[in-house]
């Protein structure tokens, strides 16, 4: 508002209205203080600008409020000039039931820019005041009691409207004629007051502008550029005989302005403007440098708040600034950069011709870190959606070449350490692309450079056309080199960080390098990365960043399995994400609302902290659907295998539960989204109709996002009908006593080689009881049900090894040492059960195989620590930067995890000696 | 194709240069590269060794002309001249230890020894290190026993750990290159426990240290009578494994040709059979294929298939083939009882998923013909492995079904339950006698 405000204030014809508005109502207007607050009304009837006469009426109670409010500010103002406060105090309460009125008339939710800037006088001359106690002693008792009152009203007063008055102190500009007038009065003030006031030379500065502005009326307050350049103007007329300046000039100048830095009414931009001048004037490399690390980190501070991000072209100058930060460095090697030790305060002194080393203030690493953060912010903020966002994400290149750049002169100058974290910057930025993106943006790189390179000289000219003292050439090349292909770049910056990184840039690294490797689809790699690094043990010890970068890893390494046909690897994988149901929220994909857990704004602003920029997303509709078709493909032949004791053995609950849920309605309609889809699969599935089950799979969009889309669906094809044979084996053996194999073949389409080698699995992990008869190529089923009573008895064993076995836990927990010797009998015990078991009825012949599966897995665990501690420490680490509870619960729950697996191991083993021994058996019987 | 599956390239850079000669031998020998490549080979490795003699050989015999080029005779010479040098540095020791009366006096302390060797003899730390630097140099000359013999002295008198471990590898390398495969695997155990000791430099280190050990026990562990044991007991241990699964995926082969030969580890092949599932797919060798075949697919044909590979592999492999000469004909000892083991695994594979079987087909399985295959599987059966029958009226085997009785299996389940309720009872008064004295 305040600034189409302005803009329009800016023309001579309102200016003229205003005038004549203001004798009309014939206000008591005395000085130019009258002029900004009738602009400033006139600003807010903007929408009648041109037809005057028509809302007469209605202007007529906004002006008279409006001057009403003015007339109490220059009361104010006069009290000020008395050091008054007791009539002050008056004012105020006056002006705060005026600002009441004039809301009401203007409908606004904002207070008026006049009574922001009226507070802020008020505050300045409070803190003024305060600030000197000789005055504040001389004050009469009322007078200080006032003072006091005043004090703390104004500090209640001020908190509502803090955002207002420090928009006002930052950008002056927007209050422009306000500013000055409150100088003027100020200045008046110091006349006319006993306190004496030293007026800092940038007021001084600023007077002198003021005075030539008012020289140039019509022109003045189009905005801050144009101050800035009559800023430099100034700054040139100081430094208008070159032969004039000399270090000492600049460095007091510069002194100066640094001083000026993060004081009340320096404006930001302003800042940066004045020292980038410096830059040009400064006499040697070294002050120049100096001033450079300035300008930076001015312009750092352009921005002030943690959730929005720098201006574009901000962060674009600051980029330049360090490549000439860099220009300078690589020109006077003798320069060294540092921010352990404080130099001299004349170290910049010597000259482009001194030896000796120079040692200079700063750090080129949190600098670069402090640029990456603002790119990343910045695609935080922006709308992916918009052409505003594309373009930034071309800017990307200018950040790598200079993330390059400081890499290279980091390892010339041996700092390792820094050059690490560095690469790792530029890991992050390309750990993410599939090859194609990668090629596109080298070409864009490329192309960039071509065009630019004319324009960017002339800008540079125009910059440093003046008077350019030290003049340094562009020595750092501006133009980034790419090799030919991500992986290559990937291996040169990891084994960098691999080999001088600290703990958390080398965990970072390994986790961009597992992700890179997986969308390459080298699921081994990635998968012996993982498990080498022994990153899932300890993830939930590192910051959250890291551990979304660990659920995206993860969740990129389940895709890649999925492609690899791993399907139980993948749902491995993935299963852990989705057991909560905040997969946004794990990889910071967006916010998801949770009907339970109320979040407090403060976690809420972490959280969108924390966000990916859009272009990073893993597109969760591809990451659901093959997290639901893996559950599907290992869960529904399991279903089927034991559908007298379904509880028995889940593979993934949350498949379990969509199914009951869907079964639950009373009309299944077409599916809409992945869910349905994958639903009405298995219920296809459920039949043994693969056909339908893969059509309804095929019709999902999502596999448009696959590379190698026809390969992923021929072998999903496969599976499917694999598992619709197992399926239907398991649900329909019983009925037959025979069956052949041909048939088998062409009924679900397989070559008869497969099928055979399904079935053979089959049998040998006991879950069908039955054999081949291979002349006539059939399958004959033997009949192995148990009759009531021999299951019975079946039932009562178990009972009383697992009694005989809790006592002997009670006894080991109550001596501890003894259980020792009972271990190994009861290992060869167990053993005799298993063999037992696996012969025996169909339920058990299937736990049989469940433990096999899970000493599998268990066995590669136990080498990498794959399965299992990725099981076990995936939900820790997925839910310990958000809750607490969260954590205690999923802290029992991956521990019960792990003795399961432990169980389960142990009955592998045992079941793997049963089937080894089965020839000698025959010996023995 | 048979060059496909040699492993040498990827054996080699873990052994040191000596020891790469035996291999190249056996190549040489089978003829799977041409001549020329291997000789030229040869002198590459001698180049970098002090065997400038046998390089000169080499040489001649490589381009069929007696000019020994320059630089050889030169470092001849040097040669010659270095060893001299280190002979007169290590004299005043190897002089001591030539005098059997002056050994006498060392005893088990070393400090004592060194305290002793230092008053009365004058010799120091630097001929104790010149003693190492000549057994060094006697070992690159291809003088190994007297390597071997100066390093177990010095080895003795040593204190710097690093240099110790050192000469053991040399020591090993040596009682290789000599074929004492006692002696070596008695060195062999010693490395062994110290790369596996806790306070071992650095972890990548250890792991590198321990493939270099498992390449280098292949030469003892073929040759050595109890050696297809013993590479089970080292190779399938977890962190060995391991750094075969990491490092050196085609060690695989050498242990899973063990696990197929001996049948008395059949408790760690189910293991091992996992291990092969998860490097399938970084590292192809017909071996493991077959027994991925048989273990994890169901393959029976591709296990068949695999199987003849598997026997030119074996026959091409420096360890596997090693020969022996019987007359006039020479064999394989291992390729036969692979194929019998292989054919026997593939046999009770199949058995146990079927009930009748075509002996036409079994024979075709098992790579015998029909007449084979009945004697085969007969004197299976006298043996009573295996519970079949055979009609030969329709050519077939029928299977006796071997799942057991089910009163058997609840007997079996209680059986146990006694025992270990006394035992339970035993412990409790054991560990309790205060109260069950009262």
């Amino acid at each position: 508002m305040a600034s189409r405000f302005w803009t329009q204030g800016d023309s001579d014809t309102e200016e003229e209205e205003s005038d004549y508005d203001e004798q009309e109502d014939d206000a008591p207007v005395e000085t130019a203080t009258a002029t900004a607050a009738s602009r400033y009304y006139s600003g807010n009837a903007s929408d009648s600008d041109d037809s005057d006469g028509q809302k007469r009426v209605v202007r007529r109670v906004k002006d008279k409020r409006f001057d009403e409010l003015s007339a109490t500010v220059d009361q104010m103002k006069n009290a000020m000039k008395i050091n008054d406060w007791v009539s002050l105090q008056e004012s105020f309460e006056k002006i705060n039931k005026q600002l009441g009125k004039v809301m009401r008339v203007t409908e606004s939710d904002k207070p008026p820019n006049l009574y922001i800037k009226a507070l802020v006088m008020l505050e300045d001359f409070l803190n003024q005041a305060l600030a000197n106690k000789e005055a504040k002693k001389k004050m009469s008792s009322s007078n200080a009691k006032a003072l006091n009152s005043m004090k703390q009203k104004l500090k209640k007063n001020n908190k509502l409207y803090e955002d207002m008055i420090n928009q006002c102190r930052e950008k002056p500009e927007l209050f422009e004629e306000k500013v000055e007038e409150e100088q003027e009065s100020e200045d008046d003030v110091t006349d006319d007051n006993v306190t004496d006031d030293d007026v800092s030379d940038d007021l001084d500065a600023e007077e002198t502008d003021d005075e030539e502005e008012t020289g140039n009326d019509a022109e003045a307050g189009s905005g801050w550029e144009k101050m800035l350049s009559k800023k430099d103007k100034m700054m040139d007329k100081q430094f208008k005989d070159p032969s004039q300046i000399t270090w000492d000039t600049v460095n007091k100048k510069f002194k100066e302005i640094v001083a000026a830095r993060g004081k009340k009414g320096t404006g930001r931009m302003e800042l940066v403007e004045q020292l980038t001048f410096l830059t040009r004037v400064a006499k040697t490399p070294a002050q120049k440098l100096e001033i450079f690390f300035s300008v930076v980190s001015a312009q750092f501070d352009v921005n002030p708040s943690l959730s929005g991000h720098m201006p574009i072209n901000v962060w674009k100058q600051c980029v330049q600034n360090m490549l000439a930060i860099l220009d300078v460095l690589t020109q006077y090697p003798n320069i060294v950069v540092d921010d352990m030790v404080e130099p001299d305060e004349n170290e910049t002194q010597k000259g482009a011709d001194f030896n000796g080393t120079i040692r200079i203030w700063g750090n080129l690493v949190a600098f670069l870190e402090k640029v990456d953060v603002e790119y990343f912010k910045s695609l935080q903020v922006i709308d992916p959606h918009t052409r505003e966002y594309v373009e930034r994400l071309k800017d990307e290149p200018m950040f790598l070449v200079l993330a390059q750049n400081v890499q290279e002169y980091l390892e010339k100058v041996g700092d390792h350490k820094g050059a690490s974290k560095v690469a790792l910057k530029r890991v992050e930025l390309v750990y993410y692309k599939p090859q194609e993106v990668y090629d596109a943006m080298r070409k864009l790189a490329e192309q960039d450079n071509g065009e630019s390179e004319s324009g960017e000289e002339k800008v540079v000219n125009e910059i440093r056309g003046p008077t350019a003292f030290v003049a340094t050439p562009e020595l750092v090349p501006r133009k980034p080199t790419f090799p030919e292909n991500s992986r290559a770049l990937m291996d040169i910056l990891v084994s960098l960080i691999y080999k001088y990184g600290d703990e958390r840039t080398k965990a970072r690294a390994m986790l961009c390098d597992i992700y890179h490797h997986a969308i390459f689809d080298e699921f081994s790699t990635s998968r012996d990365l993982l498990l080498m690094s022994h990153l899932q043990d300890n993830v939930q010890h590192m910051d959250i960043s890291t551990q979304i970068l660990f659920n995206r890893a993860m969740s990129q390494l389940g895709l890649c399995s999925f492609r690899a046909s791993l399907v139980p690897e993948a749902h491995g994988c993935l299963s852990e994400l989705y057991s909560a149901g905040r997969v946004k929220e794990l990889l910071a994909q967006g916010v998801s609302q949770s009907r339970y857990h109320e979040k407090t704004p403060e976690q809420e602003r972490l959280e969108r902290r924390r966000q990916m920029p859009y272009h990073m997303h893993i597109n969760l509709e591809l990451l659901e659907s093959v997290h639901l078709i893996c559950a599907m493909l290992l869960e529904v032949p399991n279903m089927a295998a034991n559908v007298h004791d379904a509880k028995r053995k889940v593979i993934s609950k949350n498949f379990r539960r969509l199914l009951e849920m869907s079964e639950r309605q009373t009309f299944t309609g077409p599916p809409e989204n992945v869910r349905d889809h994958v639903m009405a699969a298995t219920r296809a599935l459920r039949q043994g109709d693969f056909d339908k089950a893969f059509a309804v799979i095929k019709s999902l969009d999502v596999w448009k996002l696959l590379r190698n889309k026809d390969s992923v669906l021929e072998m999903l094809k496969a599976k499917i009908k694999e598992e619709a044979l197992r399926t239907y084996l398991f649900t329909y053996s019983l009925a037959y006593d025979s069956l052949s194999l041909d048939h088998l073949s062409k009924m679900f389409d397989l070559s008869d080689a497969q099928t055979r080698s399904i079935v053979s699995k089959m049998m040998i992990n006991e879950e069908l009881h039955a054999s081949w008869d291979q002349p006539t190529g059939c399958i004959v089923f033997r009949d192995v049900e148990h009759t009531r009573l021999q299951a019975l008895a079946f039932h009562l064993t178990e009972k009383l090894s697992v009694l005989a076995e809790t006592n002997e836990r009670a006894i080991e927990a109550r001596f501890g040492g003894g259980g020792l010797e009972g271990l190994p009998l009861r290992r060869k015990d167990g053993q005799d059960y298993a063999g037992a078991a696996a012969s025996g009825g169909g339920g058990g012949g299937w736990w049989q195989e469940f433990s096999f599966n899970q000493n599998r897995q268990g066995s590669s665990g136990g080498r990498g620590g794959y399965t299992i501690s990725g099981r076990a420490s995936a939900p820790g680490l997925v839910s310990s930067g958000y809750s607490r509870d969260g954590q205690a619960r999923s802290g029992g729950y991956g521990s019960g995890r792990a003795y399961h697996t432990g169980s389960g191991a142990r009955g592998g083993q045992s079941d793997g000696s049963t089937r080894m021994v089965n020839l000698n058996r025959g010996v023995r019987t | 194709m048979a060059s496909k599956y040699d492993l040498t390239p990827r054996i080699a850079p873990n052994l040191d240069r000596h020891l790469v000669f035996p291999l190249l031998e056996f190549l040489q020998e089978r003829g799977l590269y041409p001549e020329e490549d291997i000789l030229k080979a040869k002198i590459e490795l001698l180049n970098h060794t002090n065997m400038v003699d046998y390089a000169m050989d080499i040489h001649k015999s490589l381009y069929h002309s007696d000019d020994v080029p320059q630089d050889m005779i030169d470092r001849r010479a040097e040669v010659v001249g270095r060893l001299k040098a280190l002979e007169d540095g290590a004299a005043p020791l190897i002089g001591f230890l030539q005098n059997p009366n002056a050994v006498q006096e060392l005893r088990a302390d070393k400090q004592y020894n060194l305290q002793m060797l230092n008053d009365r003899y004058q010799i120091g730390p630097e001929q104790i290190d010149a003693l190492y630097d000549y057994a060094k140099f006697q070992f690159e000359c291809g003088n190994y026993s007297g390597a071997a013999d100066y390093l177990y002295q010095y080895r003795a008198l040593c204190t710097n750990s690093d240099k110790s471990l050192s000469a053991l590898w040399g020591k090993l390398a040596a009682e290789v290159l000599m074929q004492n495969w006692d002696i070596a695997l008695e060195e062999l155990n010693r490395l062994k426990e110290i790369i596996d000791s806790k306070n071992f430099s650095s972890p990548l280190n250890q792991v590198q240290s321990r493939i270099w050990l498992m390449h280098w026990s292949l030469f003892i562990f073929f040759n050595h009578d109890n050696g297809r044991t013993q590479i089970i007991d080292l190779f399938n241990q977890d962190k060995y494994l391991n750094a075969i699964q990491t490092n050196a995926p085609h060690l695989l082969r050498y242990l899973a040709t063990a696990f197929i030969v001996n049948k008395r580890r059949r408790p760690q092949f189910k293991e091992f059979i996992k291990v092969i599932q998860q490097e399938q797919y970084s590292h192809e060798d017909p071996i493991t294929e077959f027994l991925a075949c048989i273990y994890v697919n169901y393959d029976f044909d591709g296990a068949q298939k695999k199987m003849k590979e598997c026997e030119e592999v074996i026959l091409n492999d420096p360890f596997l083939g090693k020969r022996i000469e019987e007359g006039n004909f020479t064999t394989v000892p291992l390729r036969d009882e692979f194929l019998e083991n292989a054919r026997l695994f593939i046999f009770e594979t199949y058995c146990r998923i079927h009930q009748r079987i075509n002996m036409g087909v079994l024979a075709d399985k098992l790579n015998l013909n029909y007449e084979e295959a009945e004697r085969w599987i007969v004197n299976l059966i006298r043996t009573s492995k295996l519970e079949a029958k055979i009609d030969s009226n329709l050519g077939t085997i029928i299977m006796e079904p071997s799942y057991t009785n089910v009163y058997e299996q609840l007997i079996d389940h209680t059986k146990a339950l006694s025992t270990r309720t006394y035992k339970i009872v035993h412990q409790l008064l054991e560990n309790a006698p205060g109260q069950t004295a009262r």
